[in-house]
């Protein structure tokens, strides 16, 4: 039975192996992987990538005060691009869940269709769900466009929910039951960050203060975005993933109205656009340096 | 004759294109060998998730080609000094022959003087192997899937990208053992060279079957030889072959007296391409649940068969894996975590959700927004009473109508309950359910809430039909047809009208659906009028007096024939022919929208009659679109029997008037009697000069023909048939 922690060695190794620059999580709050500059802005351009790391994902509606077994504020996923996707993709993929110990020949692994779309990055791709059991572990994604950007080559995103593959491979109904090492459980890392964190977001959090820093962050960007000198995109899209999660801790203050949200969706996007076209246009490394 | 077999191996394509993609496959290739000459037959497609295959017969090779084709006219070939022209030069050289070799000849036998150059070009057929080369382009590309992706392919046609459904990864094309060439070009890893995928006779089997040697190549020759490899390979290539062991799966299971929901089968066969079907259970704890959630849960989010015990209890559930019967016990446990894990939620919703009464709920319908310009859903839930209060009036007794507006009242405060929030699907539905755990709601109250957002197909048989009877049908009726006019309406006022494929809000369905609920389910009879779709369009169209930007007036204009076009639309998906749909709606177009139960009784009876008298119909229908070409504009005076002064007058007026005084009978037996007047008719437009200088006699005849027509009219506009 491998731990959390193994499970994430395992994977990353299989990676590493396969020649993914292991990076480190955005110190920023971002609701998923995707979010990552990482793979956000290096899916843009010609350059081959390949990056893999984990991305502790804030999602403060799904936050639950620690009381449901499944679902989480804040959750871990481990997240991987090929750019170019390889033709034998799948098969690596497939590959690695037998490097943690699932081997698909015991298992009923399909691969259904599951197209993702993030409306504030205006970013979609084509993919599948990968289902082990009948149970979601996994996100596999074809890029098509990313800040608005038609994107070639294509890349190929492969999100693995961590928690979910683990309470699948200990057997365990609960998140908090999970064992994270050897000896230390989930739940006594996690727990009073979970409820904390849900308290804040339902209860606690300053509307008024929110409403505030969600219009300074999305000026701040725009402001570096304005400049005449270049080089600013990767400080604005920092202010630009923070004023995704303002957005977000309103959302789930149930501040946000139905007409509001569209409104609010949309300046992020058109933030998100504008830094990727800036980046993309030359505000990115120079030509090698990513390959 | 040689035999062709393509394969064309993909990531996994999602189920639901699968059979359209296999159609598609046929029908192009078809199309394009064709053109070729090839004649290409007995084509046979096949597929699974992983791969879309087609086995074909065509011809060896192309035919020789013969054909003329002409140039400028002889007149225009030769210069004043007799040289061969600029055009004829131009046409020879085009052609690849001399101007002496040009022979000419007339483009159109009548005109034998005006002849034209020509070329005989005969252009020897190339081996069948050369020329499929040349179509797999055109082949691929014709495919059309619900959505494309690009992926870094391009052809060899120049044509720019090639964005297909899903990654091409292997690809057949032998023809007759031999490969038919062609290639797929894909960027390689390093992002700049060629990863290609070229054609070839190696197939793949199962993803991971047989556990010891998966992944292997599979080497084919012949469509059969390829049918029966992969099926050792654990790929069972023929959908309708995976869909029998999958039957034959489920009765192992002992889910013989399971009823697998439509399209759950197709999509099961579509997903997998070794089907085993496994059995897990659902514990105890959660029987207790409605079985709406069960299914819910089992069906819609893990397409898995419910399957029940002797009194009805859902007490398990069958599967499709895509996997050895071996791995069946470590599937089915893992199976059935996820729907524990389900079903737990669906318990601690349940349970929350019952501890308020649904009509406390109602309230906080007043924070669910239904459309920025349409208020909340509290507004709504009041709409709605006040417009069958209204428009109920003339149709529902008060006490009735009392409770129908009960139920408008609390059909949408399950919008707010945990159930609904998770399970969107079962909105409606968990309504009716609280209600009923609730107790103390008048009959019928409950099933109106339940199914008021029924009917949702324009499919006679489809729900509600058989679950609402009588008082409760009434109820579900009126709260049924009040939200969806109300939606109507709401959408109407802010301009939100549905233009061509854009119908962002479902409002042709909700057309529908209103139109189906008068159809269909407003029960008449007991003496009770029934209901005006008009005057609830009116009363629907008042409720949004002042807080939209169009006027009532105008809402209920435009409504009133959109309902119009929907109504054609659902009779015709009933199989009505157009001009009996126009001859019905025609004869009385005003009030066709006042009593739709009207309106389906005489369509039947029309349908039914014509097509027993079909000729008399036909012959009828002629006489009257006649007819209706020489009657005044204004009514003449009644018949004057004394004016007549031919016998056929006096037949025809004897008919109608016997017609006439048949008193009340069913349409059918109407229109059979109707169809006796074909002769005297017949007679009449044979003896009669209707158009005659004498002015009486002219209006008197055109007064005996629109009485004739008049008849018809009750029913339907019968000049309007046969187009």
């Amino acid at each position: 039975m491998s731990s959390l922690q193994e499970i994430r060695f395992a994977l990353e190794r299989y990676w590493h192996e396969r020649g993914c620059l292991i990076h480190q999580p955005w110190d920023v709050e971002v609701g998923a992987g995707t979010m990552h500059p990482e793979t956000f802005l290096r899916v843009l351009g010609p350059e081959p990538w390949r990056v893999a790391y984990v991305q502790p994902s804030r999602r403060p509606a799904d936050g639950r005060y620690g009381d449901n077994p499944n679902r989480l504020y804040k959750h871990q996923q481990l997240q991987v691009i090929l750019k170019p996707a390889p033709d034998d993709v799948q098969e690596q993929y497939l590959k690695s869940l037998q490097a943690i110990g699932i081997d698909p020949a015991d298992h009923d692994v399909r691969f259904e269709e599951d197209n993702w779309e993030s409306p504030t990055l205006g970013a979609w791709g084509i993919g599948w769900q990968v289902l082990l059991d009948g149970q979601e572990i996994t996100q596999f994604t074809y890029f098509q466009q990313a800040g608005g950007i038609d994107l070639s080559p294509i890349s190929a995103e492969i999100t693995y929910g961590l928690e979910r593959i683990a309470m699948y491979l200990q057997d365990v109904e609960d998140v908090y039951e999970l064992a994270w090492s050897g000896d230390i459980r989930y739940g006594s890392v996690r727990h009073e960050e979970e409820y904390q964190l849900s308290r804040y977001s339902f209860e606690l959090a300053d509307v008024e203060l929110h409403r505030r820093l969600f219009e300074s962050y999305l000026d701040e960007a725009w402001r570096l975005l304005g400049r005449e000198e270049r080089r600013t995109a990767l400080a604005a899209y920092d202010w630009c993933l923070k004023s995704s999660h303002a957005f977000n801790v309103l959302d789930a203050r149930g501040a946000v109205s139905v007409s509001e949200r569209a409104g609010m969706i949309l300046r992020i996007r058109k933030l998100a656009c504008a830094v990727a076209a800036t980046w993309a246009a030359g505000d990115r490394p120079a030509e090698g340096a990513g390959a | 004759m040689p035999e062709l077999l393509l394969e064309i191996g993909c990531e996994e394509i999602p189920a639901p294109w699968l059979p359209e993609l296999g159609r598609q496959l046929e029908t192009q290739l078809s199309k394009l060998a064709g053109a070729e000459r090839l004649s290409p037959r007995e084509l046979a497609a096949v597929w699974t998730p992983r791969r879309l295959a087609l086995r074909a017969v065509v011809d060896t090779r192309q035919p020789d080609l013969e054909e003329q084709v002409f140039g400028p006219s002889l007149k225009v070939s030769r210069d004043a000094s007799g040289a061969w022209s600029k055009a004829a030069q131009g046409f020879a050289r085009k052609h690849g022959v001399t101007p002496e070799e040009l022979q000419d000849a007339p483009k159109d036998p009548a005109s034998p003087d005006e002849r034209f150059l020509l070329v005989s070009r005969h252009t020897p057929g190339r081996p069948a192997r050369d020329v499929l080369s040349g179509v797999f382009a055109g082949l691929l590309r014709s495919l059309s899937f619900p959505k494309r992706m690009s992926w870094d392919a391009r052809l060899d046609d120049g044509k720019e990208g090639f964005p297909f459904g899903r990654p091409i990864r292997w690809l057949i094309a032998v023809l007759d053992g031999e490969v038919v060439p062609f290639t797929i070009h894909v960027l390689a890893t390093d992002g700049q060279g060629d990863a290609p995928v070229e054609s070839g006779r190696s197939s793949r089997g199962h993803r991971f079957l047989p556990r010891e040697a998966a992944g292997r190549p599979v080497e084919v020759g012949s469509f059969a030889d390829y049918v029966a490899k992969l099926e050792e390979s654990y790929v069972i290539v023929e959908p309708e072959r995976r869909e029998r062991r999958i039957r034959e799966g489920l009765e192992a299971a002992g889910a013989t007296g399971a009823e697998v929901p439509e399209g759950l089968l197709t999509e099961w066969r579509d997903l997998v391409e070794y089907p085993t079907v496994v059995r897990g259970g659902v514990p105890e704890e959660f029987r207790r649940l409605p079985a709406e959630v069960l299914r819910t849960v089992l069906v819609h989010h893990q397409k898995y068969l419910p399957l029940a015990d002797a009194s009805g209890t859902v007490t398990g559930f069958a599967a499709v894996t895509n996997a050895a019967e071996s791995a069946a016990p470590a599937i089915v446990r893992g199976m059935e975590r996820v729907v524990v894990a389900r079903l737990r939620d669906g318990a601690f919703f349940y349970d929350e959700d019952r501890k308020r009464a649904l009509a406390d709920r109602v309230a906080d319908l007043a924070g669910v927004t239904l459309h920025q310009g349409l208020g909340s859903y509290a507004d709504k839930a009041a709409r709605l009473e006040a417009l069958i209060e209204k428009a109920g009036a003339a149709v529902m007794e008060p006490a009735e109508r009392a409770d129908a507006c009960r139920a408008a009242r609390l059909a949408k405060a399950d919008l707010t309950t945990l159930m609904v929030g998770e399970f969107p699907e079962l909105q409606g539905v968990m309504g009716g359910l609280y209600l009923e755990a609730e107790g103390g709601a008048p009959a019928g109250v409950p099933e109106a809430v339940r199914w008021h957002y029924h009917p949702l197909s324009v499919d006679v048989d489809s729900a509600p039909a058989g679950q609402v009877q009588g008082r409760g049908a009434r109820l579900f009726a009126a709260v049924s047809l009040a939200d969806k006019l109300d939606t109507l309406a709401g959408y109407f006022g802010l301009g939100l009208v549905p233009t061509g494929s854009r119908d962002p809000f479902g409002l042709r369905r909700a057309g529908q659906g209103a139109v189906r609920v008068l159809l269909d389910f407003w029960p008449g009879g007991e003496g009770r009028p029934r209901p005006s779709l008009r005057r609830w369009v009116e009363a629907a169209a008042a409720g949004f007096a002042g807080s939209v930007k169009r006027s009532p007036d105008e809402i209920a204009e435009e409504l009133n024939a959109f309902l119009l076009d929907r109504l054609r639309y659902v009779l015709g998906a009933r199989g009505y022919p157009a001009d009996e749909i126009e001859a019905v709606l025609g004869a009385r177009e005003p009030e066709a929208l006042d009593d739709l139960g009207e309106v389906r009784a005489r369509i039947e009876a029309l349908h039914g009659v014509r097509a027993s008298a079909r000729e008399d119909f036909d012959h009828l229908a002629v006489a009257f679109k006649r007819a209706k070409n020489i009657l005044a504009e204004q009514a003449p005076p009644a018949v004057d029997p004394e004016a007549f002064q031919e016998e056929a007058e006096r037949e025809l007026h004897a008919a109608v008037s016997r017609l006439n005084g048949a008193g009340s009978q069913s349409y059918d037996a109407a229109l059979r009697g109707l169809a006796s007047l074909r002769a005297p008719v017949d007679r009449f437009f044979d003896d009669v000069l209707v158009m005659t200088d004498d002015r009486r006699l002219r209006e008197n005849r055109q007064a005996l023909l629109g009485a004739a027509l008049a008849l018809f009219y009750r029913i339907a506009d019968i000049s309007r048939l046969g187009g």
